[in-house]
């Protein structure tokens, strides 16, 4: 069943957001907006006027949301953060995965709760993603130093490319360290006696 | 190993909690602390109330307000150290610095003549109906916001009526300036320095001007914690104690500079955290200014949680957000003060108190048994009054 909630995502990262997005679009929430403005933030929701606010724990501007809690001017509705004081656990995973939620007075706390879960469900899926591009373009430069690596020993030593690999990770084994290192090693080395 | 998870925000008065670490005091003490960089107050009194943090650097008004449930769900927090005193600017915008200069026929000079200059400034441009003056504060329960207040009411304005405050994180001072969206901010260093360096803005007074002792960043807890893990807290607390020492000595400055600057912590240029270590800053474009007690870390008055300060805190908390004061809070605001844990931990007994435990330069004195007495002679005088007197 489709919610009509009016959910406000702020948030500088493009991709995160349109992944939360997405998520609550699968979900039957249809009517979800993203703010990547941050000048001017309280009249942009001011004028957005959600039921609920989602917002990135990276953000400094989550400071400036704390003055809603105070008699505004600028904000027609009453807004609060999501404290369900009953379920701690629910915030420790909303705030370890980087989001928190504020939400206008009288919105039922489990559409709220709702809403938060598949939060907390993509910014976590985001996180992963994030973590496997970081391993990926890692093991990518691991990958270039290692053969460089192989080159120079192939060159200096006349040596075939199985044995310059051989090479390598028996001294890494030896030296107990990381065979990357070792390929670091040789490539610093070669840069300076060049 | 005791381990500890304390969060800070990157700025120079996390000092303490840093040097603790750095300089290997917490390890001899057996503790092993994690430090976690913040991005938000809101972030940093969230994480400590849900468990996230053992103990964190914290705006000493905030530490309030969420034991009283202003602003938030209350969770009661225990401040058994203060970080600092001081370290604040108030910084205008250059368009409107220079309208003081023309009012006045030279440069503000002190916090009184700055602010009757800003008075006439605002006066002549409500008479040609422009809008008010925004102020930027880094929270909505800040020392900052209490200072900008007390000074505008040194001028005869009326911090309520007369000016607009909102709430910008100090990465975003200067930009704000910059666009006009605010001409004027209480904020602690290095973003002062830059609104100066920038030609965006100048400084009109240090917050050492306003007051003595007020107290800027503390160290807060959960209460809960303090009667589970009493020992560690101590240790903590031992520990503190002695980077206070080592951050007030002006030997150890350019050591602690560098250490600040480092991109785990402030990430910045170490002279621009020099800056504030020394007092000597440039407040505009031609003129530099050197004040010794601008930024303080260490002393009975700053370290030493006094339960006066925080009743203090809260008849300002109540007076930002214009409700009637209740016995009954104050008493609560208090109660998170905990001189009694320092004590236990440092050895220390029956410290002389400082008569004055803020010491206001200016305005109404301040008397922690009659709150109501202070709140009255903040605010009874009506409008166009012309300021507060000398103390």
């Amino acid at each position: 069943m489709a919610d009509q909630a009016s959910i406000l995502i702020i948030d500088e990262n493009h991709a995160r957001a349109a992944i939360i997005q997405d998520g609550l679009r699968e979900a039957g929430h249809l009517n979800v907006r993203w703010l990547n403005e941050t000048s001017n933030l309280l009249r942009h929701i001011a004028d957005i006027d959600p039921d609920v606010i989602i917002i990135d724990l990276e953000s400094p501007n989550r400071d400036v949301l704390e003055q809603m809690f105070q008699v505004s001017r600028l904000v027609k509705r009453p807004v609060a953060m999501f404290v369900d004081q009953s379920d701690s656990i629910a915030m420790q995973d909303a705030m370890v995965a980087g989001v928190s939620a504020y939400v206008v007075d009288g919105l039922r706390k489990d559409r709220i709760k709702h809403i938060l879960d598949m939060c907390i469900l993509r910014f976590n899926v985001f996180s992963r993603l994030q973590d496997e591009l970081h391993e990926a373009k890692t093991a990518l430069a691991d990958r270039k130093v290692i053969d460089r690596a192989k080159g120079i020993l192939m060159a200096a030593k006349s040596l075939s490319e199985q044995e310059a690999y051989v090479l390598m990770r028996k001294t890494a084994m030896d030296q107990k360290r990381r065979l990357v290192e070792i390929a670091h090693a040789i490539v610093t080395a070669e840069g300076m006696l060049k | 190993m005791k381990s500890l998870r304390i969060g800070f925000i990157p700025l120079i008065d996390a000092a303490i909690p840093i040097a603790a670490v750095e300089c290997g005091f917490a390890e001899r003490e057996g503790l092993e602390i994690a430090l976690i960089r913040e991005a938000s107050w809101a972030n940093i009194r969230d994480k400590l109330v849900h468990g996230l943090f053992d103990a964190s650097h914290m705006l000493a008004p905030l530490a309030v307000a969420t034991s009283l449930g202003i602003g938030n769900a209350g969770v009661a927090l225990a401040v058994p150290f203060g970080l600092n005193a001081n370290g604040n600017c108030i910084t205008l915008a250059s368009r409107l610095y220079r309208s003081l200069e023309e009012v006045l026929g030279h440069p503000p000079q002190g916090p009184r003549q700055a602010a009757q200059a800003l008075k006439r400034v605002i006066d002549r441009r409500k008479a040609s109906g422009e809008p008010p003056i925004s102020f930027g504060v880094v929270f909505p329960f800040s020392v900052h916001a209490i200072i900008v207040r007390h000074w505008l009411r040194l001028g005869g304005i009326d911090p309520y009526n007369d000016v607009q405050f909102q709430v910008v994180p100090p990465p975003f001072m200067v930009a704000n300036l910059s666009e006009g969206v605010i001409e004027g901010c209480c904020v602690g260093e290095p973003w002062n320095s830059r609104a100066v360096e920038s030609g965006v803005g100048s400084i009109v007074v240090f917050g050492a001007e306003i007051s003595r002792a007020a107290p800027d960043k503390v160290l807060a807890l959960r209460d809960e914690t303090v009667s589970q893990d009493m020992d560690a807290i101590h240790r903590l607390l031992r520990t503190y104690r002695l980077a206070a020492h080592w951050c007030q000595d002006p030997g150890n400055h350019a050591n602690l500079a560098h250490m600040l600057a480092q991109p785990q912590y402030l990430n910045v240029a170490p002279k621009t955290v020099m800056n504030a270590l020394s007092g000597t800053l440039a407040i505009s474009r031609t003129q530099t200014r050197t004040v010794t007690d601008f930024l303080s870390f260490e002393g009975d008055d700053i370290n030493r949680p006094d339960p006066r300060k925080a009743r203090w805190l809260y008849a300002e908390i109540a007076t930002g957000l214009r409700s009637p004061l209740a016995e009954i809070q104050a008493r609560a605001a208090a109660a998170v003060f905990r001189p009694d844990i320092f004590d236990a931990a440092t050895g220390n007994n029956a410290v002389p108190e400082a008569a004055d435990p803020i010491g206001l330069k200016f305005g109404p004195a301040f008397d922690s048994t009659d709150l109501q007495a202070y709140v009255d002679a903040l605010t009874l005088e009506p409008n166009g009054r012309a300021g507060f007197g000398d103390r």
